[in-house]
């Protein structure tokens, strides 16, 4: 960022909001056609700031659809965005396993929906806190993804995702995450950008004729999403959304650029940020609000000269797959941080598991060590962040694992249990 | 104060006792003012009105703000309900350095608390009950509780106090709020 845009950023308007209301007035700035919503903790104040916005007469012309649950919702928003409209809803943890079968749905008919996920951990036992695992899970739906660390990041990244998402080469729907309640219920201060500055970076909101691979006219009835045999086009469908998703990483690269250019905020390549990383023994993969509180310790350790570094993975559909291979040549020990689970598999975490699949090809010379912290809303202090790098240099010089270490991987933070 | 330095204060109240929307509001005062960063923290659960509830506010005049992790060693400890002083986990958190301010009209038993702490009093409740400044389940202690630290901390004063609870709030009972906020301000003491 240069000096001169530094001072157009001071300048603007900020408010002290929730990363729930963040999201509202990312969709309100977006000027989005259609709304559904169904209440779930710990995203309810998302809707309900919007609810507001539509009862002030504060977005004309949007239509706020009350559902009564999950499935309906993305049925809802899957029927509007069919219908050639700019969509918008929230949800959380068990909402997003309800929608399941319409999150596929979207994805397959190629609807540029974009929605904000206040993440929560799965039940049993019930949970509301922070944990990735719920929008994770959604992994092979076709979704694009992403991990908020900021406040300010959320009410930006839900204006990039538009750009990217009906980009018509891309046409694809996004997952815009951030834990529930750290990121979601605790208050900072954002800038709300200035509309016409928005206008001018969004794509106009879709004609009439909506989207170009649907033609829905009433006049013409026409069949959507029916059967096809197996010697149709069923399979060739799954390659192209595959190949966007792909083709996405350049698209998101482009829009993180032109953010920047327009806005003066930086958030690395789009898909990931590097921090520090320049002459370092040690970095870590982070993601998610832990990201943010990362920046910190790496702070604090590098004052102490340690040469340590850290990246935020941004995207995690599609995956910088490019990217993590540049990483893992600027550091000996390569720590993979998880707020999430994936059971059974070779490290326990989906982040990590997804890392070392992507180094496995490589002769480089980086020693990945998976930690899985912080499930459920267990809170990640800084003091903790801090052990864990100091734990990954010790390693590095030692080769001796920390404790804890549980099939390969190190769940930092259980509780003392006899 | 340092620059560099961030300010944490925890807040420690019954639900009902309105702690959380203070910890919202006191970011909003302290940014009007010259602070650059804040963070408002609310530790939220499944609690009900008399359960014990935390929040938390961070405040920085020139350093970002990077952590998100409640706060272990505040500078500012505000006490809503002397109770609580009782409760082990809260009474362990009172260290050295730290600034107490609690509502109270009497002097608190100061016997097991370490020697370099501040004590500040304000009669919060008794400024409700006076103003008629209650909800449903009894005082709204926040606004109070807010211009006592103004006064003890400088980092914003009634005119700021004014401009947030009318963003916040509206019109409507802001002569209230800001008779309450007044008569706090006045009478917080060091003990």
């Amino acid at each position: 960022m240069t000096e001169a845009q530094k001072d157009f950023v001071q300048d603007r308007e900020t408010i002290i909001i929730k990363g729930n209301v963040a999201a509202a007035y990312a969709a309100k700035s977006a000027r989005v056609q259609v709304i559904s919503a169904y209440p779930i903790t710990p995203q309810t104040t998302v809707v309900e700031k919007l609810s507001e916005f539509v009862d002030n007469g504060e977005m004309p012309g949007t239509e706020y659809i009350k559902v009564e649950s999950e499935h309906s919702v993305f049925g809802a928003v899957v029927g509007a965005s069919k219908a050639g409209t700019r969509t918008f809803t929230a949800t959380s943890g068990q909402g997003i396993f309800y929608a399941n079968e319409m999150i596929h749905w979207a994805a397959g008919a190629r609807l540029p929906i974009v929605v904000a996920i206040a993440s929560r951990g799965p039940a049993p036992p019930w949970n509301i806190w922070a944990d990735f695992t719920d929008v994770i899970s959604q992994r092979d739906t076709g979704w694009m993804s992403c991990f908020c660390s900021a406040h300010q990041e959320i009410y930006d990244e839900i204006l990039m995702s538009y750009k990217v998402c009906e980009d018509h080469d891309i046409l694809l729907p996004k997952f815009i995450a951030y834990g529930g309640f750290i990121l979601s219920h605790t208050s900072k201060p954002v800038i709300i950008e200035d509309q016409d500055l928005v206008d001018k970076f969004l794509p106009p909101l879709p004609s009439e004729e909506g989207w170009p691979h649907i033609w829905m006219d009433p006049k013409r009835p026409l069949m959507f999403g029916n059967l096809i045999m197996p010697s149709s086009f069923y399979y060739e469908f799954r390659l192209k959304i595959h190949d966007a998703s792909i083709r996405a990483k350049e698209k998101i690269k482009k829009v993180a650029a032109e953010f920047e250019k327009t806005f003066g905020r930086n958030y690395g390549n789009g898909l990931i940020q590097e921090y520090k990383m320049d002459d370092v023994d040690v970095g870590v993969v982070i993601y998610g609000d832990l990201a943010l509180q990362m920046e910190e310790a790496v702070d604090q350790l590098r004052d102490e000269g340690y040469k340590v570094g850290m990246v935020k993975l941004r995207h995690f559909r599609p995956f910088p797959t490019e990217d993590i291979l540049d990483i893992a040549k600027k550091v000996k020990v390569l720590g993979v941080i998880d707020r999430a689970t994936a059971f059974g598999s070779q490290t326990g975490g989906p982040v990590s598991c997804e890392v070392k699949g992507v180094l496995h090809e490589t002769k480089g010379t980086a020693t990945v060590l998976p930690i899985i912290n912080g499930l459920g809303g267990r809170e990640v202090s800084l003091e903790q962040q801090k052990e864990q790098l100091k734990k990954l240099v010790k390693y590095h010089e030692t080769g001796e694992l920390p404790k804890d270490v549980i099939h390969g991987t190190l769940w930092d933070g259980l509780l003392e249990v006899e | 104060m340092s620059n560099e330095k961030i300010v944490e204060i925890s807040m420690h109240c019954r639900g009902g006792q309105t702690c959380i929307t203070a910890s919202q509001l006191l970011a909003e005062m302290a940014y009007e003012e010259d602070f650059k960063d804040t963070i408002a923290i609310p530790i939220i659960g499944a609690e009900r009105r008399g359960a014990p509830i935390q929040a938390f506010t961070k405040v920085s005049k020139n350093k970002a703000i990077k952590t998100y992790d409640s706060v272990k060693n505040p500078d500012y400890m505000l006490i809503f309900d002397t109770s609580l002083l009782e409760i082990p986990t809260i009474r362990s958190t009172i260290k050295e350095g730290v600034n107490l301010i609690i509502n109270s009209a009497n002097s608190i038993d100061k016997s097991d608390l370490p020697e370099n702490i501040k004590i500040f009093l304000v009669d919060a409740t008794g400024i409700c009950i006076k103003r008629n400044f209650m909800h449903a389940s009894g005082p709204i202690l926040n606004i109070p509780m807010l211009g006592a630290f103004g006064k003890i901390t400088g980092y914003y004063n009634l005119e700021t106090m004014e401009k947030i609870i009318k963003k916040e709030f509206g019109e409507n009972r802001l002569e209230k709020n800001m008779s309450v906020a007044k008569d706090a301000y006045e009478s917080v003491k060091e003990v």
